[in-house]
């Protein structure tokens, strides 16, 4: 009774395996029946972050696709567009699908997508130190009120020759006009920080990097985006919170606001696709539906 | 004396203790009510219910903003329905097959898969959806793989186990003297199985069916990966394009909105909410219909 049992999970299990196998074996076929070829009059994939992504602010004010008219504003994201909630799936969407177009935080381009140039400008550091490349947007910290000794203490880290390296180190870009050295003050105490996902790798080493020289301090970190950032810094609930977008109006009147670092947004496309360069025209074009087709990009 | 009055106590004690244990869940949900309506109805209120439930434009960060949630609304319905178009022919013939045809050694390993189908967390569904599902939609439909077809497809395998078990078992429920009973006036298997068995089960099946719609319509995870999240103008939505459903317009905006934008996003929770308090409703009237007949 029980050995016919095994045998049934065996085979099942075979089975399993056997129509995996299959499945793989058979695309790959496909993939050889159809070379590699990019079809220029196939729709373009248009991949954007959700409405209330950092990013997406960022991107579409740069780009043109919000469009100010009088006290108006108006996205206007070409219809049918994907939208996702996270840097990883729009890589994901933009590696599968050989027509799709993306946008994501500089730090976070790999050779699963291409990063093309704008305007002739390479998405690299430098360019983005220099103004070349143009899709940039700043890192801010916020506090409110007058800061405890501490806090100020780490933001004079952060703002020190060590903290820009660590900066530049990660793929940002320093803000610091004239950064001085800084020397272990040996504090004590805690700082609670809350905001960006995209801020939070750059904040988690400045915080490292800070305790090794004071090791009694203590750091409470919370990542939840950075509208809930700014919320938490205007409360009082944190010390500091980060936001990888510019602050509204309302929030800017009540806070402190340091520029901790800027970042390039990268424009992505599929590895396949044999496009290196694009103007921000067609970045506009494509992003609000003017341009459908591959083969509209001049 | 002393022992009556010891088991009196400890009698007391554990009712209380189960008592308690049976009011938590109501308080659970008595106090999700009370969060979702106190959150969501001011946010109504200030957008306007109609504007609110029948706009098609949902543009959070405009100025001014538009707050309509008819094109998830309907982009819901829609997936939801692909997913019953899809999961209920196979669930409910699966569900015939396990409890009228099956022999018992196929039966041991059929069902261990159903129900290993039901534990597979959505996140996987999604992956998978994602990783396969997505990929062949576009190479052998067209499109861009992120569409209607694909979340339906992934919803009518989430429904599956829901179905099959739920009709399986109600089928199986019913007497055996029906069965005999057709026999004796010379019907076939068959014909016992579809014209005696399967009606004599209706509502255990009808009931499978509203739990599934249940599951497909409250579904977020597994959607938000392969439904493409577009709001499309109600003229424009097609089986082959992207779609955002009630659910993935939560999970999409929640972490970064704020003010009234996160409150509307609440607000689409209450929707979504009281579609699933109709579900329940007619759930409850079709049971108690099968216990009047």
């Amino acid at each position: 009774m029980k050995n016919s049992k095994v045998i049934f999970i065996i085979a099942f299990m075979l089975m399993l395996l056997m129509v995996f196998a299959g499945c793989t074996q058979e695309s790959q076929e496909n993939s050889n029946r159809q070379p590699a070829e990019f079809d220029f009059n196939k729709d373009i994939t248009v991949v954007a972050r959700d409405a209330a992504s950092g990013t997406r602010g960022a991107f579409h004010e740069i780009m043109n696709i919000i469009v100010k008219e009088n006290d108006t504003e108006v996205d206007k994201l070409v219809v049918g567009a994907l939208e996702f909630d996270g840097t990883d799936k729009v890589i994901t969407a933009v590696e599968g699908d050989k027509y799709g177009i993306g946008y994501i935080s500089l730090g976070s381009v790999s050779d699963r997508i291409k990063a093309v140039a704008v305007n002739g400008a390479e998405p690299s550091v430098e360019n983005v130190k220099s103004g070349a490349y143009s899709v940039s947007r700043p890192f801010l910290l916020v506090t409110k009120g007058t800061e405890s000794d501490l806090v100020k203490d780490f933001l004079k880290f952060s703002e020190s020759t060590q903290g820009q390296k660590i900066t530049n180190d990660m793929n940002f870009i320093g803000a610091a006009d004239s950064p001085e050295e800084y020397t272990a003050s040996g504090m004590s105490g805690t700082i609670k920080v809350a905001g960006s996902t995209s801020v939070a790798p750059l904040m988690e080493k400045l915080q490292e990097a800070y305790q090794e020289l004071n090791p009694d301090v203590v750091f409470e970190t919370q990542a939840q985006g950075s509208s809930q950032g700014i919320k938490a810094a205007i409360d009082s609930s944190y010390d500091i919170g980060m936001s990888s977008r510019e602050l509204k109006e309302e929030e800017a009147s009540q806070l402190n606001r340091y520029v901790l670092a800027i970042d390039g947004i990268a424009v992505i496309v599929n590895n396949e696709n044999p496009k290196n360069d694009l103007t921000s025209e067609n970045i506009t074009n494509i992003y609000t539906g003017e341009i459908t087709k591959w083969s509209e990009v001049k | 004396m002393q022992n009556i009055k010891q088991s009196n106590f400890s009698e007391i004690t554990m009712q209380a203790i189960f008592f308690l244990s049976a009011l938590i869940s109501v308080l659970a949900v008595l106090a999700i009510c009370l969060f979702l309506f106190m959150r969501g109805i001011p946010a109504i209120t200030e957008i306007g219910a109609m504007d609110f439930i029948f706009n098609e434009k949902w543009g959070p960060t405009n100025t001014p903003a538009s707050y309509g949630i008819l094109s998830m609304i309907v982009g819901s319905i829609y997936v939801t329905a692909g997913a019953i178009v899809i999961g209920v022919p196979i669930g409910l013939m699966c569900a015939i097959f396990l409890s009228e045809f099956c022999p018992d050694n196929i039966y041991k390993i059929v069902k261990p898969a159903v129900n290993l189908l039901a534990g597979i967390p959505s996140i996987i569904y999604g992956f998978f959806g994602m990783e396969v599902i997505v990929p062949f939609v576009r190479e052998n439909m067209g499109g861009n793989g992120y569409s209607i077809l694909s979340a339906s497809i992934i919803l009518g395998i989430m429904i599956l186990p829901t179905i099959i078990s739920i009709s399986e078992s109600s089928i199986r429920a019913v007497p055996e003297s029906y069965a005999e009973g057709s026999y004796g006036i010379g019907a076939t298997k068959e014909e016992t199985v579809f014209k005696v068995m399967v009606p004599a089960a209706k509502s255990g099946i009808l009931t499978s069916i509203i739990l599934g719609i249940g599951r497909a319509i409250g579904e977020t995870m597994a959607v938000v990966m392969v439904a493409g999240n577009a709001v499309m103008p109600l003229d424009k939505i097609e089986l082959l394009k992207p779609i955002r459903t009630l659910t993935t317009n939560i999970v999409t905006e929640m972490s970064y909105a704020s003010g009234l934008h996160e409150s509307a996003l609440i607000s689409t929770g209450v929707v979504l909410f009281v579609f699933i308090i109709i579900l329940n409703a007619s759930l409850s009237s079709i049971n108690s219909k099968a216990q009047r007949n």
